[in-house]
């Protein structure tokens, strides 16, 4: 025990992160009672104003926010290594708060140069300088790991992914590229699904997952091979996209995909077969549940494909189908299942930090109500379960009651997350 | 994980006291958890130091964690000056957890 080395250290600070979370529990419980009143749209065909405004919000208002959000917090745990900047991370929460609205509104009404257009500029500064922060704090940092890599990667994707969009948008009302902006769409909704989320999320949860259930297993040859996987899918994807190759070699990337999430799986399985702690808190549970999750949509992209090689017509619902089993499946289960793993330790800290230790305070999950989050994840299974049958079958009546649930999911999460957020320090 | 120390007494006093520093993540004590280094007790100074770890570096209960360590030593130790260093070196890891530890979290 000789050696020791002292170090000091600084997390990010509460007033960076918590606006992020506010703003996508908002943008959440506005994405279901848009669903609610657009049940039409599920109907018909996947670009509809609405479709597109809704895919956005969750993309952006829901599911990146939080992860904007959640990795001010958490770049610094796995690059050990403080946030290069607080007023990036303010400037993108800025740009993005007010990008975000501007481009769903205008989606929604159909207008496509003001608002959509300009909330997309700001978007992608947004992004810019997300990708700006992360990317100096990684090289200040002097721990080289495989997770900041992902995490990097994920938001070089993220920003592909956001200048894409906005030159598809663009071509939609000035046409500059050789083909419209619908042709292009699979390859901006993967470099995001792909790109960003997945990447992000296998590259964060494969250090928080073992961390929570404290797992002794460590395997980062199998998340390297996790990483090249994805991204080479994701390379060739483009270039055979580009090249308008046949369709059965599409099939090459998804199987690439497919491997890294089955590898993905026994990564999870084995650092909760080796953990230590025994029991397993309804978050965590959430959060492996997700994981699972991930199966489906690649299901359903293998028989979207077979379709198409076999030149099957009338896909509009499985399409639908694949992208809200991706936004509304695994990305909103690990979501409601991780803000219940972070936010409430992060007020907790801003509330008790100089108790602890002196009197009896109460446990960060204390600051959330237990029932309201077991409530929450029964409506969020069975609105999803019976979305997914009201997409495919277009029954009108089972997308409403689908949709009425999840809007019940997004009440209790609010609910949750006002309390975390409002929470006042009391002892006990 | 024994607790290097230079006053077996105080450092078992001091021990006791630490058992009410809980990682409110893990809902273990920061003895148990194997994230108290050294106890030293430096009667001509009349000052406590106190080496300690986290389960990982930038750690977001981290700050409470090492405050609560630092208030306990204080309402222990009211006459002394208390300092609490941060170590990386070693790195925390699972085997650090005592066997009661274990079996807190075993349950």
């Amino acid at each position: 025990m000789s050696n020791f080395g002292t170090i000091s250290f600084k997390n990010t600070d509460y007033r960076i992160v918590l606006p992020f979370y506010v703003y996508a529990a908002i943008s959440f419980l506005v994405v279901t009672v848009l669903m609610f009143f657009s049940i039409d749209a599920f109907k018909g065909h996947y670009f509809h104003p609405h479709i597109l405004s809704i895919t956005h919000l969750m993309a952006l208002g829901w599911g990146t926010m939080i992860i904007l959000g959640a990795s001010h917090q958490l770049v610094p745990v796995l690059i050990e290594a403080p946030l290069f900047s607080k007023k990036l991370a303010a400037i993108s929460f800025i740009l993005a708060a007010v990008g975000i609205p501007m481009l769903v509104y205008g989606f929604y009404l159909f207008q496509l140069i003001w608002p959509a257009e300009y909330g997309a500029c700001l978007i992608v500064l947004a992004v810019l300088a997300f990708l700006i922060n992360i990317g100096s704090s990684i090289s200040k940092s002097k721990n080289e790991n495989i997770h900041a890599l992902f995490v990097f990667s994920a938001t070089g994707w993220l920003f592909l992914t956001v200048s894409s969009g906005l030159l598809f948008l663009h071509n939609l009302t000035n046409p500059f590229l050789p083909s419209d902006s619908l042709r292009y769409l699979p390859l901006h909704a993967h470099a995001g699904i792909i790109g960003w989320f997945l990447l992000l999320v296998i590259g964060v949860g494969s250090r928080l997952i073992p961390l929570f259930l404290i797992s002794k297993y460590h395997n980062t040859r199998l998340l390297w091979w996790i990483y090249g996987l994805i991204n080479s899918a994701l390379i060739i994807f483009v270039v055979l996209f580009l090249y308008d190759a046949d369709k059965p070699w599409f099939l090459l990337p998804i199987l690439l995909i497919s491997v890294a999430v089955l590898s993905f799986a026994h990564f999870c399985y084995q650092s909760y077969a080796q953990r230590i702690r025994k029991q397993v808190d309804n978050p965590m549970r959430l959060s492996l549940l997700s994981v699972g999750l991930l199966v489906l949509p690649m299901i359903f992209l293998i028989v979207i494909v077979i379709f198409l090689i076999i030149g099957a017509s009338k896909m509009n619902s499985l399409v639908l189908s694949y992208g809200f089993l991706v936004f509304f499946g695994w990305i909103t289960a690990i979501i409601l299942a991780m803000t219940f793993k972070t936010l409430p330790f992060i007020v907790w800290n801003k509330a008790y930090h100089k108790l602890a230790g002196l009197y009896k305070t109460p446990n960060p999950k204390d600051l959330f109500d237990s029932a309201v989050f077991r409530w929450m994840v029964i409506s969020y299974l069975c609105g999803f379960v019976l979305f997914v049958i009201g997409v495919l079958t277009s029954k009108g009546w089972i997308l409403q009651s689908g949709a009425l649930l999840l809007l019940a999911t997004a009440v209790f999460y609010n609910w949750n997350v006002f309390k975390i957020v409002m929470h006042k320090p009391r002892l006990v | 994980m024994n607790i290097i120390t230079n006053n077996e007494l105080k450092s078992t006093i001091a021990s006791t006291a630490l058992y009410n520093v809980i990682d409110p993540e893990i809902g273990l004590n920061v003895v148990d958890l194997g994230l108290i280094y050294q106890l030293d007790f430096k009667e001509n100074e009349k000052a406590v130091y106190c080496k300690m770890t986290l389960t990982t570096q930038f750690c977001p209960m981290g700050a409470s964690i090492k405050e609560g360590v630092e208030n306990v030593l204080q309402d222990t130790f009211k006459e002394d000056a208390i300092q609490v260093e941060l170590t990386f070196d070693p790195a925390w890891n699972m085997d650090m957890i005592s066997e009661e530890g274990r079996h807190f979290l075993g349950r």
